[in-house]
C-alpha cells in the first residue's frame, strides 16, 4: 500500500515536524480507518489485560511454597512409545503462527480486491485457528485426566493448576471469539460486502471496506502474539 | 433500514475561501486544510425507542449516563447519611448493626467512586461534550456507544440488586482485600461479594466501549483547524483520564477474575493457609499483597480517573467567568499529560504499611511527591488566570472558587500521606478518610455542580436560578468543608478508620462532640443537593430561556445550530476552527470574547496571538 | 463581595481551629518522635501554601471582580513566572520528602539490640510469644495450631522449645529497649496499631511483616487493629503495658514458656495413660476376680 495522500498536508523532517504532525487538526494518525485506531487502541488496553495475568503468574509462582511442577514432564506427549516434551505445544504454536501468515495474505489479497483469495485464506486461518481451540481441548482433557484440577494438582503448587486454566482458558477464548469473527468475516468475503463500494455491516453506520479484514487480522496477530508469550511463560520457564 | 440514514457521502472538502467566503481581507491567512475525511453518517431513530432508549446520539447517551451515574449517586448520599448516623449517634438507629454499617461503607465507597463519579465525569460529560467541543458530528461508532452506555446500566442493576441477595451486599470495604472479602465473618461475603465482581466486570467491559470512543473521537475526528493545541482543557481532561482508564481498568478487570475463582472454585491466587474457627481451610499458597498491587494499579490512575477531568472542566470554567484566557495554556495540558503519565507509578504508596518490601517506600515517596509538582501548577494557573481578570461572581464561579480552597487543602494532605514515614502514623486513620473525601470527593464534587450551572443552558435551553444555586453552593461547601476539615484531627488522634463505633477508648471519646458535629454537618450537605433538584425543577417548568451562549464562551459547543444542539450537533456545516478556545478580552477587539470560529481576518486589528 | 468575606472567615477559622484545636497528637511514647517533627513541618509549609493560594484567590475576588468597564488582561503566558513557580515548587516537595525518606530509612532498619516479638493476629484477638533465653523464636506453622500448640511452633524446632508465650491480649514492654515486632495473622489482614507509638504494619497471612520502635513512657496503652478484618474489625483491641525493667523482668519471669507447656501436657497425657492402665488392671482384676 502506498502511503495516503492527504491533500494540503506534508510532513516536515525532524522532532518539530513529528510534534506538528501529531498535534495537526482533524486527526493525529493520518489516513487511519477508525476501525483500525479503534482495535489498536483495544489491543493496547488488552495487552494490560494479559499482563496483568501474566505478571500475578509470575509473582504467584515466585511465592508458592510448594514446588513448581515441572512443564517438560507435565506437557509431554507420547509419541510412539516416547515421551517427547512439549510435543503437542510445538503444533499448536505451529497451527497458530501459520494461521498469522495466512492471515497477512488474506489482508494482501483483499486489498488487491481479489475476493475468492481473500476469502479462502480467510477460512483457512478459521480453520487453524478452530484446530488450535481443538487441540486446547485435548491438552485441557488430558491435564484433567490427570489429575489436574484449578485448586489442586497431583505434580505440585495447586497455583500451577489455577494459573494454566484462567490464563490459558483467557486466551482461548480470545481465539474462539476470533475464530467466530473470521468465519463471519469470511462469508462477509464471499457475500461481496466489501465490493463496489461496500454494504453497510450490520452494527454500524460505516459502509463496509477491505480495510475490515485487517483489522481483524490485527485482532488475530496480537491473540497469536500473546500465545507467544503464554508459551514462553508457561512451557518454556 | 438503510433510509434512516442521511445520504451525507462525499468530502466536504471544500477549500476555507469558499467556506468562509472572505474576498477582501488576504484569503490565505484564513486558510484552513480541506476535510480529510468524508461526513460521518448518522443513524437518526424514529421511534420511542430508538430516540430515547437505544439512542445513538452521544448528547442523550451523556444525559442517560449522567443519570444514572446521578442515581447511584443518591444511593451513596443516603448510605453515607446512615453510616454518620451511627457513627455521629451510635444506637439511635437500631438496625444499624455492624454488618449493616461495613456494608453502608463498601458501598458507599464503591458506588461514588467508580460508579457515580468515573461515569459521570467520562460517561456523562465525556459523551456530552467531547464531540461538540472538538467539532464532530457525533462519536466515531454510536452504537458501540450504545451499548456502552446499557452495559453500564446492567452493571448497576446487578449493584443494587446485591442489595436484595441473600446476606447483603458486600462489606469488605471498597478495596476489597482479599482474604476477608470473601470468607466468614465479612458481611455479605456469599452473594453480596460475587455481584460486586460480576457488576464491576461488566463496568470495565462497558467502558472499554465507550473509552475507545472518546479516544478515537479526540485523536482522528476533529473538525478543521482542531489541533491538538487548540482543544479546550475540559476534552485534554476527559480524554487523559480515558486513556488512564484504558490502562488501569484492565488490572480490575484481572483482579476480580481472579478473586471470582477463589470464590467460587476454590483457587488460591490470593489466598494463603488460612486457619478459621479452628480449622485449616482449604487454600493455601496464594498472596494477598497480590491483589493489593492489582487493585492499586487501578486504584491510583482512578483517582487521577476522577480528578483530570475535574481539572480540565474546572479550568474551562474559570477561564470563561474570569473573562480572561487560562494562564498558561500549554503548561496545563503537559501537566495532565504528566500527571497522567506518572500515575501510572505511584500506586504503591497505597501499601506503605501493608506488609509489601519496606524498600519499595523509598521508590513510591518519590514518584508520588513528584507527581505534586505539575499539580501545584495547575493551581499556580488556576488563581493566576483570576488574577487581573474581569471575574464574573455567579454560581459557577463560586463552584469554582469551592473547588480551589477544598483542591488545595486536599492536595497538601496528601503530601502527608505520600511521605512515607509521614504516612505510617496517619494511615488507615481519619486523616486519610478526610483526605481523599475533601480531594477526590468534595472537590470534583464541586466542579460538577459548576458544570451543571454553566452546561445546563446548553442542554436544556433554560438558566438555573442563581440565587438557589448560591444557597445551594454555600450550604454545600460550608457543610462538606466543616465535615472534612476537622476530620482530619480524628486523624491526629489516632482514631482508626472503618471502625463501627469507638467511644470505648479512653482517649476517643475526646472526639465525640466532634463526631456529633461532623454527622450534623454531613445531614446538612446532603439535603443541601436538594435544593438543585427542586432548582432544576423549577427551572424546567418556569425558568426563563437562556439566550444563545449566554457565557459569552468562546468553545465550538456554544456554537451549534441550534440550542440544545440537534442529532449532528452543527447542522449543514462543520465549524471551521482558527484560534484557541481562550480568546478572552483581546485588545482591540470588539467584543471581549473571539469563538474558535472566528477567522483572522475578522480579528486583524486586534493583539490576538496566534494560536 | 460578600463571597469573597465568606471565603475569608473560611481560611481564617481554619488557621484558629488548628491553633486552639484540643483534639491533636496523643502524647508520644516511642521514639518516632522524627515522624511527628516532619508532620508539623510539612504542617508548616503545607499550611503556608493552603493560606497563600487561597489569600491570593479572596484578594482576586475582591480586586477583580466584574466591572462593566474593566477589561481583563490578556497575556496568555508568563515562561519566566512559571519557571520560577517550578523551580520553588521542586525545592519546597524535595526539602519535604528528605526528612521524610531518612526517617523511613529508620523505619526499616531495625537495631541489633532489639528484641523480636511474634504478635499473632487471628479474628478478632492477638496473642504474644516472646524469645526465651536461646534469644530466638522458634519457627511456626499455621497448620500446626490446635489447642495444645496454640503458635504452631514447629515441634522440631530446638529454638521453639523455650519461647515464652503470652496468651492474652496484653502484652508487657521493657522501657527504652527497642522492640521487633513480627507480625503473623493465620485468617485475614489485620494491624497492630499503638496510637502513642506512631508506628503501624499490617498482618499479612502466609508471610512475616515487621516493624520496631522503642517504647520509652511507662504506662498502659491501647492497641487497636487498624486494618479493616471483618465484621469483629472495630472490637479487636488489645493491650500493651510498658514496664520499667526490673518489673518487666518479674512479669518475664511469670510467663509460661513452650516447653513448659508440653511439660504440662505430656503430664495429662501420661496421667490420662496411668489412669488408662489402671482401669486396665482394674478391669484385669475384675476379670480375675470373676
Amino acid at each position: 500500500m502506498s502511503d495516503p495522500k492527504i491533500d494540503g498536508f506534508e510532513l516536515k523532517p525532524g522532532f518539530r515536524g513529528m510534534a506538528s504532525d501529531t498535534g495537526s487538526d482533524q486527526t493525529m494518525f493520518k489516513g487511519v480507518h477508525w476501525g483500525k485506531a479503534m482495535m489498536w487502541i483495544f489491543l493496547l488496553s488488552d495487552t494490560f489485560v494479559f499482563s496483568c495475568f501474566l505478571i500475578a503468574y509470575m509473582k504467584g509462582r515466585g511465592s508458592t511454597p510448594v514446588e513448581w511442577p515441572n512443564p517438560s514432564e507435565v506437557f509431554a506427549l507420547e509419541a510412539f512409545g516416547v515421551p517427547v516434551p512439549l510435543l503437542l505445544i510445538a503444533l499448536m504454536t505451529f497451527v497458530l503462527i501459520t494461521s498469522s501468515g495466512t492471515m497477512a495474505l488474506a489482508v494482501k489479497y483483499g486489498y488487491e480486491k481479489n475476493r475468492k483469495m481473500c476469502g479462502w485464506l480467510v477460512l483457512a486461518t478459521a480453520i487453524g485457528g478452530l484446530t488450535f481451540v481443538g487441540m486446547q481441548a485435548y491438552e485441557w482433557s488430558k491435564l484433567i485426566h490427570e489429575g489436574v484440577r484449578p485448586w489442586e494438582n497431583p505434580f505440585g503448587a495447586a497455583q500451577f493448576g489455577s494459573f494454566f486454566f484462567m490464563i490459558t482458558g483467557f486466551h482461548g477464548t480470545h481465539v474462539s471469539i476470533g475464530v467466530i469473527f473470521l468465519f463471519i468475516y469470511a462469508y462477509k468475503v464471499f457475500a461481496g460486502h466489501y465490493e463496489n463500494g461496500g454494504k453497510r455491516g450490520w452494527f454500524t453506520t460505516m459502509k463496509g471496506d477491505y480495510v475490515e479484514i485487517e483489522i481483524l487480522g490485527l485482532y488475530w496477530h496480537f491473540v497469536d502474539l500473546v500465545w507467544v508469550f503464554i508459551f514462553a511463560f508457561f512451557y518454556l520457564w | 433500514m438503510s433510509d434512516e440514514y442521511e445520504n451525507k457521502s462525499g468530502y466536504q472538502a471544500q477549500s476555507s475561501e469558499a467556506l468562509t467566503g472572505s474576498a477582501g481581507s488576504a484569503p490565505d491567512m484564513d486558510y484552513v486544510r480541506p476535510a480529510e475525511l468524508p461526513e460521518q453518517d448518522l443513524y437518526h431513530g424514529h421511534t420511542f425507542l430508538t430516540k430515547w432508549v437505544f439512542c445513538q446520539d452521544a448528547k442523550v447517551i451523556g444525559v442517560q449516563y449522567f443519570l444514572t451515574a446521578v442515581f447511584t449517586g443518591i444511593v451513596g448520599l443516603i448510605l453515607s447519611w446512615l453510616m454518620r448516623l451511627q457513627l455521629g449517634f451510635p444506637g439511635l438507629a437500631g438496625f444499624i448493626t455492624a454488618e449493616h454499617y461495613y456494608q453502608f461503607v463498601t458501598m458507599h465507597g464503591m458506588i461514588m467512586v467508580v460508579y457515580f463519579l468515573t461515569a459521570l465525569f467520562l460517561g456523562g460529560f465525556g459523551n456530552y461534550l467531547i464531540p461538540l467541543m472538538v467539532g464532530a458530528r457525533d462519536m466515531v461508532f454510536p452504537y458501540v456507544n450504545m451499548l456502552s452506555f446499557w452495559m453500564f446500566f446492567v452493571a448497576v442493576a446487578i449493584l443494587m440488586a446485591s442489595f436484595f441477595v441473600p446476606g447483603g451486599p458486600t462489606g469488605a470495604g471498597w478495596t476489597l482485600y482479599p482474604p476477608q472479602t470473601i470468607l466468614e465473618g465479612t458481611p455479605g461475603s456469599g452473594m453480596g461479594i460475587l455481584l460486586m465482581l460480576i457488576s464491576l466486570a461488566l463496568f470495565v467491559i462497558g467502558f472499554t466501549m465507550g473509552g475507545l470512543n472518546y479516544m478515537i473521537t479526540v485523536l482522528q475526528a476533529r473538525t478543521r483547524g482542531m489541533t491538538l493545541m487548540r482543544m479546550p482543557l475540559t476534552v485534554w481532561g476527559i480524554f487523559t483520564a480515558t486513556v488512564l482508564a484504558m490502562l488501569a481498568f484492565p488490572a480490575l478487570l484481572v483482579s476480580a477474575i481472579m478473586m471470582t475463582l477463589d470464590k467460587v472454585i476454590g483457587t488460591s491466587f490470593f489466598m494463603p493457609t488460612i486457619l478459621k474457627a479452628g480449622e485449616v481451610l482449604e487454600y493455601g499458597g496464594g498472596s494477598p499483597i497480590l491483589f493489593q498491587h492489582l487493585f492499586w494499579f487501578f486504584g491510583h490512575p482512578e483517582v487521577y480517573i476522577v480528578a483530570l477531568p475535574a481539572f480540565g472542566i474546572v479550568s474551562d470554567l474559570i477561564s470563561v467567568h474570569a473573562r480572561k484566557n487560562i494562564f498558561g495554556y500549554r503548561m496545563m495540558v503537559w501537566a495532565i499529560v504528566g500527571i497522567g503519565a506518572l500515575s501510572f507509578f505511584v500506586w504503591a504508596h497505597h501499601m506503605y504499611v501493608s506488609g509489601m518490601n519496606p524498600w519499595f517506600g523509598f521508590f513510591f515517596a518519590t514518584t508520588t511527591l513528584i507527581i505534586a509538582v505539575p499539580t501545584a501548577m495547575k493551581v499556580y494557573n488556576w488563581i493566576l488566570t483570576l488574577w487581573r481578570g474581569n471575574i464574573r461572581i455567579n454560581t459557577v464561579m463560586l463552584w469554582c472558587l469551592g473547588f480551589i480552597v477544598t483542591f488545595v487543602n486536599g492536595g497538601i494532605t496528601g503530601i502527608f500521606l505520600g511521605n512515607v514515614s509521614v504516612d505510617v502514623p496517619l494511615s488507615d486513620t481519619y486523616f486519610v478518610v478526610a483526605h481523599f473525601h475533601m480531594v477526590m470527593g468534595i472537590a470534583p464534587v464541586m466542579v460538577i455542580m459548576g458544570a451543571v450551572y454553566h452546561w445546563f443552558p446548553l442542554i436544556t435551553g433554560r438558566l438555573l436560578n442563581e440565587t438557589l444555586g448560591k444557597w445551594h453552593f454555600w450550604a454545600t461547601f460550608l457543610g462538606a468543608y466543616s465535615i472534612y476539615f476537622p476530620m482530619h484531627y480524628l486523624g491526629f488522634i489516632g482514631v482508626p478508620r472503618r471502625y463501627y463505633e469507638m467511644y470505648d477508648s479512653p482517649y476517643m471519646t475526646s472526639a465525640v462532640g466532634m463526631n456529633e458535629f461532623i454527622s450534623l454537618a454531613a445531614f446538612l450537605v446532603g439535603a443541601a443537593q436538594f435544593i438543585l433538584i427542586f432548582n432544576i425543577i423549577k427551572t424546567l417548568k418556569t425558568g426563563k430561556p437562556a439566550p444563545k451562549n449566554p457565557w459569552k464562551a468562546n468553545s465550538l459547543e456554544w456554537h451549534t445550530s441550534t440550542q440544545p444542539p440537534e442529532h449532528g450537533n452543527f447542522g449543514e456545516r462543520l465549524p471551521v476552527v482558527h484560534r484557541w478556545p481562550y480568546d478572552f478580552s483581546v485588545p482591540g477587539a470588539k467584543d471581549d470574547f473571539i469563538p474558535q470560529t472566528t477567522p483572522p481576518s475578522e480579528v486583524v486589528h486586534t493583539k490576538v496571538e496566534k494560536t | 463581595m460578600h463571597a469573597g468575606i465568606i471565603f475569608f472567615l473560611v481560611i481564617l477559622g481554619s488557621i484558629l481551629f488548628h491553633i486552639f484545636t484540643p483534639w491533636y497528637w496523643t502524647d508520644i511514647a516511642s521514639n518516632w518522635k522524627g515522624m511527628d517533627d516532619t508532620i508539623t513541618l510539612t504542617f508548616w509549609v503545607g499550611g503556608g501554601v493552603f493560606v497563600a493560594v487561597c489569600l491570593f484567590m479572596i484578594y482576586c475576588v475582591f480586586k477583580y471582580s466584574y466591572k462593566e468597564d474593566r477589561k481583563a488582561e490578556y497575556k496568555p503566558e508568563d515562561k519566566k513566572l512559571e519557571k520560577i513557580l517550578t523551580v520553588a515548587t521542586t525545592l519546597g516537595v524535595a526539602a519535604l520528602l528528605a526528612p521524610g525518606l531518612i526517617i523511613w530509612n529508620q523505619y526499616v532498619n531495625v537495631p541489633k539490640n532489639s528484641i523480636e516479638i511474634d504478635v499473632m493476629a487471628w479474628q478478632w484477638g492477638w496473642q504474644y510469644r516472646l524469645p526465651g533465653n536461646d534469644g530466638k523464636l522458634g519457627t511456626t506453622k499455621v497448620v500446626n495450631i490446635n489447642d495444645d500448640n496454640p503458635f504452631g511452633i514447629n515441634l522440631d524446632d530446638p529454638y521453639g522449645r523455650d519461647d515464652v508465650m503470652v496468651q492474652s491480649d496484653i502484652i508487657n514492654l521493657e522501657n527504652n529497649r527497642p522492640v521487633k515486632i513480627l507480625l503473623r495473622s493465620v485468617d485475614v489482614l489485620h494491624n497492630w496499631y499503638v496510637p502513642q507509638f506512631r508506628a503501624k504494619m499490617d498482618a499479612v497471612p502466609g508471610v512475616v511483616t515487621y516493624y520496631w520502635f522503642e517504647p520509652n513512657k511507662v504506662g498502659e496503652y491501647e492497641v487497636l487493629c487498624a486494618e479493616y478484618c471483618g465484621v469483629g474489625h472495630y472490637a479487636m483491641r488489645g493491650g500493651v503495658e510498658v514496664q520499667d525493667p526490673n518489673s518487666y523482668q518479674e512479669w518475664l519471669g511469670e510467663q509460661e514458656t513452650f516447653s513448659d507447656l508440653l511439660a504440662k501436657q505430656n503430664k495429662e497425657i501420661e496421667t490420662k495413660k496411668v489412669a488408662k492402665n489402671n482401669s486396665n488392671i482394674e478391669k484385669v482384676i475384675y476379670k480375675e476376680e470373676k
